[in-house]
């Protein structure tokens, strides 16, 4: 329970940032630490050098730009969930926010630390893929944007070089198009056995983003050209299962979850088609 | 065992779980009764609470409503379910403790001290880690005493300083070390009364004791208090004759039988039977635990006990991986429910004293969670009984409902 020791820095900005990580191959980001804490306890991530972001307050707002929100990678879950600005622009993101862990969990822990940590058991990853939203990364070499479904490449492998600093998430503004996020989960706290966000077909298609249902989060091809193609809720949804590889743990076989993602992607269809 | 074979006897039988349940109930009785286990159970009236607890769920409503989702097919089905518990309490008679080869008896003690300062001290030989025994026993002795429970200290769980008892387990300790401390007070009593008769000269007799305080009939204002008996007592300056200094006592009890605390607990849930999810829409619980002496510190026993019962029931389970390796070795595998998790618990009592101990207590700490699982199982599995569903395994994790209902209806899984 006691973490391999390391080196702590903490920086004032992304420029200090970077250059603490420069020659660093095996440093972290620290954020809110929700994710990586619990790794280091158990020695499962044993880095280096810790680089403490967490009183970069540019990396803290939530504003309209053009026809997204752009969402600075510092902001707490907490701030997340209850932004005014959100639940009018793109509502499924206060929405989910508000899914993860409980209230101490929201209040320290940050949208980039989750999206940077790529577990596809967590809620935001899923949403951020249905949406299409862009994350935008800064290195020594510059400012790039990410396309959510290229950024999660693996279990806990992001589109991040060492480096790098994932600074802000930009989600396009959905007014106008119903939504559901649906997380299945034993406890209040516990992460999603499985979740599914939906958006439903107004302007763009149907998107469709799966939590937990691989080593990645990933879009529900299937159900998105079924519904696309006219099908109900109920016969695009049977097609929810294709192409995923769930694991098998101690909270549900991956027979189970390939089962039971086909009635949540139902039942998130019929949300998102209701509202 | 015995409350899911009675559901499954219900079935077969095509009866309603709560009329088989009324048939066999036994009646009414309040000295020793011989049970087919071989013990004495020593009183209880097992019809009442079990009334009152299906008053309570309106279970006839909950059916109605069980039937109508029937006839729809709806997802949500409606699950009743019923336990009706009695647990051998009050551990135990040391004959019988001996008979089973135990290594220890079954008795308690407790020790009373009256101070000179006009303070209390309990020394007891329960050893509580969350039951309340400091405020219990600090009311058994103020209601004795005539003192306020702030003038009394509770000591327990060092034997430096406290009797040998043995310890808090087995719904035991207010039965047992609760009565050893009722005696002890009586000889405190004894004794004061004494020495008030001996500073007031007259006879035992002529006194009146009331809120501590003993009075000569017919002339109220000759008073002595218990604190003021504990300052003479202490300073023995003039004691009658062979009377031990100091106002202390100390009693050890050993019962002659059990007690035997029941109930009726009720749980209705609903099964989403497309993911198996099991939501606790009410728990009911009707307990009687015999004379009770805080209810508020009984109802945080039934909380705390139904929240494990529930617990073992949905959610918590030791998981070995193929290799052997333990899967549920952190609190983020191995679910132990929150609040957030449980319904609103609904609570009510009979009360059927135990001829027992002079008390009348029976012991709740252990209730709730020998009522909680069946309750809960059994809900579960009337939910989807009429899907072929008989037996779901604990705890009824989402994907155990989920495939009981598949095999039930021959898709497997």
């Amino acid at each position: 329970m006691i973490p391999a020791p390391f080196e702590y820095q903490r920086v004032d900005s992304v420029d200090e940032a970077i250059q603490a990580l420069s020659g660093e191959p095996d440093a972290k980001i620290l954020a809110g630490g929700h994710s990586l804490l619990p790794l280091m306890r158990v020695r499962l991530s044993r880095p280096s050098k810790l680089v403490d972001i967490s009183r970069i307050q540019d990396l803290k707002y939530i504003r309209e730009d053009g026809d997204h929100v752009a969402i600075g990678a510092g902001t707490r879950h907490h701030d997340v969930a209850n932004s005014e600005a959100l639940k009018e622009l793109c509502p499924i993101v206060p929405f989910s926010a508000e899914q993860i862990g409980d209230p101490q969990v929201r209040h320290v822990g940050t949208i980039g630390g989750s999206v940077a940590h790529a577990d596809p058991a967590s809620d935001m990853p899923s949403v951020l893929v249905a949406l299409d939203a862009e994350m935008v990364v800064r290195g020594p070499g510059g400012v790039r944007n990410v396309p959510a479904v290229d950024f999660f490449k693996g279990l806990f492998e992001p589109d991040l070089s060492h480096d790098e600093v994932l600074t802000e998430i930009r989600v396009p503004k959905t007014q106008g198009r119903g939504w559901s996020y649906v997380k299945f989960h034993r406890r209040a706290q516990d992460w999603a056995l499985v979740g599914v966000a939906a958006l439903a077909q107004n302007g763009s298609g149907p998107a469709i983003g799966l939590t937990n249902m691989a080593d990645r989060p990933i879009r529900a091809s299937g159900v998105e050209e079924a519904l696309s193609g006219g099908s109900d809720p109920g016969a695009a949804a049977e097609r929810a299962a294709e192409g995923t590889s769930p694991p098998s743990d101690a909270f549900a076989s991956a027979g189970y979850r390939q089962e039971l993602v086909k009635v949540l992607v139902r039942r998130a269809i019929e949300e998102a088609q209701s509202r | 065992v015995i409350e899911r074979a009675v559901d499954d006897l219900a079935r077969h039988l095509d009866k309603d779980p709560a009329e088989i349940r009324r048939m066999n109930f036994v009646p009414k009785f309040t000295e020793d009764r011989p049970s087919l286990m071989g013990l004495n159970v020593d009183s209880g009236d097992y019809l009442p609470a079990f009334e009152r607890a299906l008053e309570m769920a309106e279970y006839d409503q909950y059916r109605k409503e069980q039937t109508s989702r029937r006839g729809n097919g709806d997802v949500r089905q409606i699950g009743i379910g019923l336990s009706s518990y009695i647990e051998m309490c009050g551990l135990a008679p040391s004959n019988i403790l001996g008979a089973l080869r135990y290594a220890a008896g079954g008795w308690d003690a407790a020790q009373v001290r009256c101070q000179p300062s006009g303070k209390v001290t309990l020394y007891i030989g329960t050893s509580p880690h969350g039951q309340g025994h400091d405020t219990t026993w600090a009311q058994i002795a103020a209601d004795e005493l005539g003192v306020t429970p702030d003038d009394i200290e509770v000591l327990h769980g060092d034997t430096a300083t406290t009797p040998l008892g043995m310890d808090t387990y087995g719904s035991r300790s207010i039965a047992i070390g609760g009565a050893a401390l009722h005696y002890a007070l009586q000889k405190i009593k004894d004794k004061a009364r004494t020495l008030a008769a001996h500073e007031l000269e007259v006879s035992e007799d002529d006194l009146t004791f009331e809120n501590g305080a003993f009075r000569v009939q017919g002339a109220p204002d000759k008073v002595r208090t218990i604190p003021e008996l504990a300052v003479t007592a202490w300073t023995a300056h003039d004691l009658p004759d062979g009377f031990e200094p100091d106002l202390t006592a100390t009693a050890t009890w050993d019962p002659k039988n059990f007690t035997w605390p029941y109930g009726t607990h009720v749980c209705v849930v609903e099964v989403d039977t497309e993911t198996g999810h099991t939501d606790l829409l009410r728990y009911v619980a009707v307990d009687d635990c015999g004379v009770v002496i805080n209810p508020m510190i009984v109802d945080g026993q039934i909380h705390g006990g139904v929240a494990f019962g529930i617990a073992e029931a949905l959610y918590e389970e030791v998981i070995y991986d193929e290799h052997g390796n333990l899967a549920t070795s952190t609190l983020t595998q191995y679910l132990v429910p929150s609040a957030a998790e449980m319904p609103s618990f609904e609570l009510d009592r009979t009360e059927t004293p135990s001829p027992t101990n002079p008390l009348g207590v029976k012991g709740i700490g252990e209730a709730g969670t020998i009522a909680a699982p069946p309750a809960v199982i059994n809900a579960v599995v009337d939910a989807v009984s009429h899907l072929g569903v008989t037996e779901v395994g604990k705890p009824a994790t989402p994907e155990r409902v989920w495939r009981a209902i598949k095999d039930a209806q021959g898709g497997g899984a």
